[in-house]
């Protein structure tokens, strides 16, 4: 791996799967803050790294993502403002809190909308003892 | 117009002279009793209210046309009035019309666009619905409906997740020694069978990768092959991302970041 030129099959396989892996990473923010406390986006090669890491949001790579969150993570990163600010810990944090809020939109909702018919139901079910009852 | 006099002013005016030359001609009448009398006078007074009197009539004649006359206006004015209200209903209609088209052109005009949009970039709805199966099944965009404050899992990869991975394990391969890729292909099947004390880790490290890769060298090689056409432009980043990779992992196996 460490001769420059045309790669192997292998070498190229053992890249891809390592490019993916470390791409996926990004959607982690506290990996971020990590990586970030120690310098490493202060390097203009890992910047330019990142900058190249982009080509996975063609479709033909981004099928490949488990974690499609790491796309985002990925556009911000090109921003040195984003850069510099994941050093604070307290903003990795929130990214993290936001990010687990947004995961349970889905969820929240599917409970709001199970509820909802629940309480139809639940309705309906009252509604038909009561012509017999006496008033 | 406004220099003539309005015909009922006209009338007013006669009449008024008439009464007073009519209260002349009975005062002098009166004073014909008592004194001698003035007949030029008398005769022309008498003149006077004849002509008032003929004025009189021809005013009244004027004043009765100018009626008839004016009776025609009122009808052409009521059927200008209903014509006027037509055109104002038609064209309110006319507006609502535009309207409604404008909105009809505006919403095909959007649909095209749509279909154009979808045309320029078609996807395999079978690759579709496999991505979205990899996305979902792993509770990567979607929390899982029972999660609570405290539970473990995360829509991203966590900590034991990452050094379980392909990474992870590469770092580990650097330190202890080179191994090949088939060997480390083999590593985790083996300890797989062999029933590991990590059981969720290890089903993390599959999942992490998707089964296809590991188990269809030949498939990441094909698709590989439109990865092979960025490999010009990188073989420099390749040197520094792998002195990144390595100490990278090895600092992160060392770390407690969470």
């Amino acid at each position: 791996m460490s001769t420059r030129g045309v790669e192997t099959d292998e070498q190229q396989r053992i890249r891809f799967q390592v490019e993916l892996e470390f791409v996926q990473c990004f959607a982690n923010p506290n990996y971020l803050h990590f990586l970030a406390q120690r310098g490493y986006f202060k390097d203009p090669a890992f910047v330019n790294y990142i900058k190249y890491l982009q080509y996975w949001k063609e479709p033909a790579y981004a099928k490949y993502l488990k974690y499609p969150m790491c796309l985002h993570f990925l556009d911000l990163l090109q921003y040195e403002h984003f850069r510099k600010e994941i050093v604070n810990g307290q903003c990795a944090r929130f990214i993290d809190d936001q990010q687990i809020l947004h995961w349970q939109h889905y969820t929240r909702k599917r409970v709001k909308l199970l509820q909802s018919q629940a309480e139809k139901h639940l309705m309906t079910i009252q509604n038909e003892p009561t012509p017999q009852k006496s008033v | 117009m406004t220099s003539q006099k309005s015909t009922r002013e006209v009338l007013l005016t006669c009449i008024d002279d008439i009464e007073i030359i009519a209260k002349e001609l009975l005062d002098n009448l009166i004073a014909q009793k008592q004194q001698k009398p003035v007949s030029a006078e008398h005769s022309q007074l008498v003149e006077l209210v004849l002509q008032k009197d003929t004025e009189l009539k021809a005013t009244l004649k004027l004043a009765e046309e100018q009626g008839v006359l004016q009776q025609k206006v009122v009808a052409l004015e009521t059927e200008v009035e209903r014509h006027d209200i037509e055109i104002r209903n038609l064209q309110k209609q006319l507006k609502e019309a535009e309207q409604l088209l404008a909105t009809a052109i505006f919403q095909a005009k959007q649909k095209l666009q749509a279909i154009a949009k979808a045309n320029s970039r078609p996807v395999n709805s079978e690759e579709l619905i496999k991505f979205a199966h990899r996305i979902s099944a792993s509770n990567a965009v979607c929390a899982p409906l029972n999660w609570q404050q405290g539970d473990l899992r995360r829509p991203y990869p966590t900590d034991i997740e990452m050094r379980l991975g392909f990474l992870g394990r590469l770092g580990e391969m650097n330190v202890n020694g080179h191994m090949s890729f088939p060997e480390l292909l083999h590593r985790p099947n083996h300890s797989m069978q062999q029933g590991s004390s990590v059981p969720n880790s290890q089903a993390g490290t599959y999942s992490w990768l998707s089964q296809n890769d590991l188990q269809m060298p030949g498939l990441s090689v094909s698709h590989l092959g439109v990865g092979g056409g960025m490999d010009h432009k990188t073989p420099k980043k390749e040197n520094e991302d792998v002195d990144v990779m390595s100490t990278d992992s090895s600092s992160s196996s060392s770390s407690d970041s969470q």
